[in-house]
C-alpha cells in the first residue's frame, strides 16, 4: 500500500523533485567558489567567512521552498477531488495521512541527499585556508532536518481545507498589519519580534531556520 | 429479513438543507433504487452512509457494522462509484487500477483485467484524456473489481449514452447475479430504476417519501376514471393521490395501495368505476412527489 502511495506522489512531484535535486547539490557547490584556487595568494578567511554566510542564507529558503512544493503536491489531488476517493478507501484516516506523510519524506530524502554529496565534494574540492574547516555533514543534517520540519507545517496547512490555510494565513497577515498600524501611529508593540522570536529561537519549533548555516566555518 | 443498510431517525444540516427523520432499510441481496428529483439528498444520505459525512444524530449501520466506528472495514466490502468522478486524473488506467487493488484483499485481478477488455478501457491512457464515458465504466470496473458485498452507486450512469449505460448496467446485473451482492443505487433516471430494481426508496426535501418492494410501487399506484364521483371520496380503502375533473361528470383519480376488490367501494358511493390505468414508476413516482408537495386530506 505505502509502495503505491509513495509511487503517486513521487508521479506528481517528480517534476518539482528534479530541480529540487539540481539545486540542493549546486548550492554547496557555487558557495565554495569564492575560496579560489590554491595559487590564490593571501587568504583571506575574513571575506570567505562572509560570502559563505550570504550564501547560507539560501539553504533555509531552498528547504522551505522544497518542502512547501512537496506538501502541496501531496494533498493536490484529493483537493480537486474534494477528499472523496481518499475518505472512501478502506483505511483509517490517520493511516492514509500518515501514509501519505512518510511517502513525502521518502522524496525529501532525494534534495538532501544531493546536497550532502554537492557539499561533501565542495569541501573536498575547495581549498580551505588554515584555521577554516567544512562541515558538510552538519549542514546536510541541519538542511534535512529543516526540509523535515517544514514539510511536517506545510504537509498539516495542505491537508486542511481553504479555510484552515486562510486562517493561518490571515492570522499571520494580522500579525504583521497590526505591528505596522502601530508603527504608524508611534504605538510601542512588539508583536512581530515578539511572534517570530517565539517561532525562531530555541525552543521555538523553527529554531532549525534561524543562525548561521555554513559549510565553511572556523 | 436482514438488512445491508438500516438508517434510523438520521438528522443532517448543511446549511439551509437538512435530512429529517430519515429512516431507510435495505434488505440483503437487493437492488434498492435510491429515486428523487435533484438536490432532494440522495448523494448526502449516500455520503452519510460511507462515512464521508457526519450526522447530527441517528444511526447507520451498513453490512451490519455501525458508522462511523467501522468505517473502514465497511469500506473494505463496499464499492462506491460517486456522483461525481473522483480518481487520481494524472494517473493512467492502469496505474489507477494498481493504486486501487492495494487497498482491497478481495481484489480480482482476472476480472478486471476481463472487464478493461469488455469496456474498452486503454491501460495506457491518463485519466485525464477519458471521455465522460469511459471515465464512468472505470469507476464501475474499480468498484465491481474489488468483489464487494454492497454496491453503492450515485447516478452511476447520469450523463452517459446509452450505449455506455447498456455496458455498465449489464456488468453490474452480471456481477448482481453471480455474487448475490446488494445494490444501493441513486439515481433520478426513473426508467432505469424500473427495469432493474426489486426495492425502491424515494426521496424528496431531504425525507423518505416512500420505501417498498418495486412491485407494489407499480402495482399499487393506478388511475382510475370514475363514473359520478361523489363529491367527498369519504373513507376509501385506498389513498387517493390525485383528483381530475372530466367530461361529462367522470373524473380521473390517482391512488395508491390500489387492489381490485376495492372496485365494490365505488358501488357503496353510488359511483362506477369504468377503468383502472396502470400508471408506470415515473408517472406513480410523479404523482407520488406531488401528493408529497401538496398534501390532502
Amino acid at each position: 500500500m505505502f509502495r503505491m502511495i509513495l509511487y503517486t506522489q513521487w508521479k506528481w512531484s517528480r517534476l518539482i523533485l528534479l530541480p529540487a535535486v539540481i539545486a540542493a547539490f549546486a548550492l554547496p557547490v557555487f558557495s565554495v567558489q569564492v575560496v579560489g584556487t590554491p595559487n590564490q595568494s593571501g587568504w583571506e578567511a575574513r571575506r570567505i567567512l562572509s560570502a559563505v554566510q550570504t550564501w547560507g542564507i539560501a539553504y533555509p529558503l531552498l528547504a522551505t521552498g522544497i518542502a512547501l512544493a512537496i506538501a502541496m503536491t501531496a494533498w493536490g489531488p484529493d483537493h480537486r477531488g474534494r477528499h472523496v476517493y481518499a475518505l472512501s478507501l478502506p483505511v483509517p484516516r490517520w493511516n492514509y495521512a500518515l501514509q501519505r506523510f512518510g511517502a513525502g519524506i521518502v522524496l525529501l530524502i532525494a534534495p538532501a541527499l544531493a546536497l550532502w554529496i554537492g557539499a561533501a565534494l565542495a569541501a573536498t574540492t575547495a581549498q580551505i585556508p588554515a584555521g577554516l574547516h567544512a562541515y558538510p555533514v552538519a549542514l546536510a543534517a541541519r538542511f534535512t532536518l529543516a526540509l523535515a520540519v517544514a514539510y511536517a507545517v506545510f504537509f498539516a496547512i495542505t491537508a486542511g481545507t481553504t479555510r484552515t490555510a486562510g486562517y493561518v494565513l490571515a492570522t499571520l497577515g494580522g500579525i504583521v498589519l497590526i505591528q505596522i498600524f502601530a508603527a504608524s501611529v508611534g504605538i510601542e508593540i512588539q508583536l512581530l519580534p515578539f511572534v517570530s522570536d517565539r517561532l525562531l529561537l530555541w525552543p521555538g519549533p523553527f529554531e532549525i531556520f534561524s543562525g548561521r548555516w555554513m559549510l565553511i566555518d572556523v | 429479513m436482514s438488512h445491508a443498510i438500516d438508517i434510523r431517525d438520521l438528522h443532517y444540516k448543511a446549511g439551509s438543507f437538512e435530512l429529517r427523520e430519515l429512516a431507510l432499510r435495505v434488505p440483503t441481496g437487493s437492488l434498492y433504487g435510491f429515486l428523487g428529483p435533484n438536490g432532494s439528498g440522495k448523494t448526502t444520505t449516500v455520503r452519510l452512509m460511507l462515512g464521508l459525512l457526519r450526522p447530527l444524530r441517528g444511526s447507520i449501520t451498513v453490512l451490519g457494522a455501525e458508522v462511523p466506528r467501522d468505517i473502514p472495514r465497511i469500506l473494505a466490502r463496499t464499492g462506491y462509484v460517486p456522483e461525481q468522478p473522483h480518481l487520481y486524473t494524472t494517473l493512467t488506467v492502469d496505474e489507477a487500477l494498481r493504486f486501487h487493488s492495494v487497498f482491497y484483499p478481495t481484489w480480482d485481478w482476472d476480472w478486471a483485467n476481463e472487464l478493461v477488455g469488455s469496456f474498452g478501457l486503454d491501460r495506457a491512457r491518463r485519466l485525464s484524456q477519458l471521455s465522460k464515458g469511459e471515465m464512468g465504466k472505470l469507476e464501475m470496473l474499480l468498484a465491481l473489481a474489488q468483489r464487494p458485498e454492497l454496491l453503492v452507486l450515485d447516478e452511476p450512469t447520469d450523463g452517459l449514452d446509452p450505449v455506455v449505460r447498456r455496458d455498465v448496467l449489464a456488468a453490474l446485473l452480471d456481477y448482481v447475479s453471480q455474487q448475490n451482492a446488494t445494490v444501493f443505487i441513486s439515481s433520478h433516471l426513473v426508467h432505469e430504476l424500473e427495469r432493474i430494481c426489486d426495492w425502491v426508496g424515494v426521496m424528496d426535501r431531504g425525507r423518505l417519501v416512500a420505501e417498498l418492494p418495486m412491485q407494489s410501487f407499480k402495482n399499487g399506484i393506478k388511475r382510475l376514471r370514475v363514473a359520478n364521483p361523489p363529491a367527498l371520496p369519504g373513507d376509501t380503502p385506498f389513498v387517493v393521490l390525485a383528483r381530475e375533473g372530466g367530461n361529462g361528470g367522470s373524473e380521473t383519480w390517482t391512488v395508491r395501495g390500489w387492489q381490485a376488490p376495492m372496485s365494490q367501494y365505488f358501488d357503496g358511493v353510488g359511483a362506477s368505476l369504468r377503468e383502472v390505468i396502470d400508471l408506470d414508476l415515473e408517472e406513480g413516482f410523479v404523482e407520488l412527489l406531488r401528493t408529497f408537495r401538496e398534501p390532502r386530506d
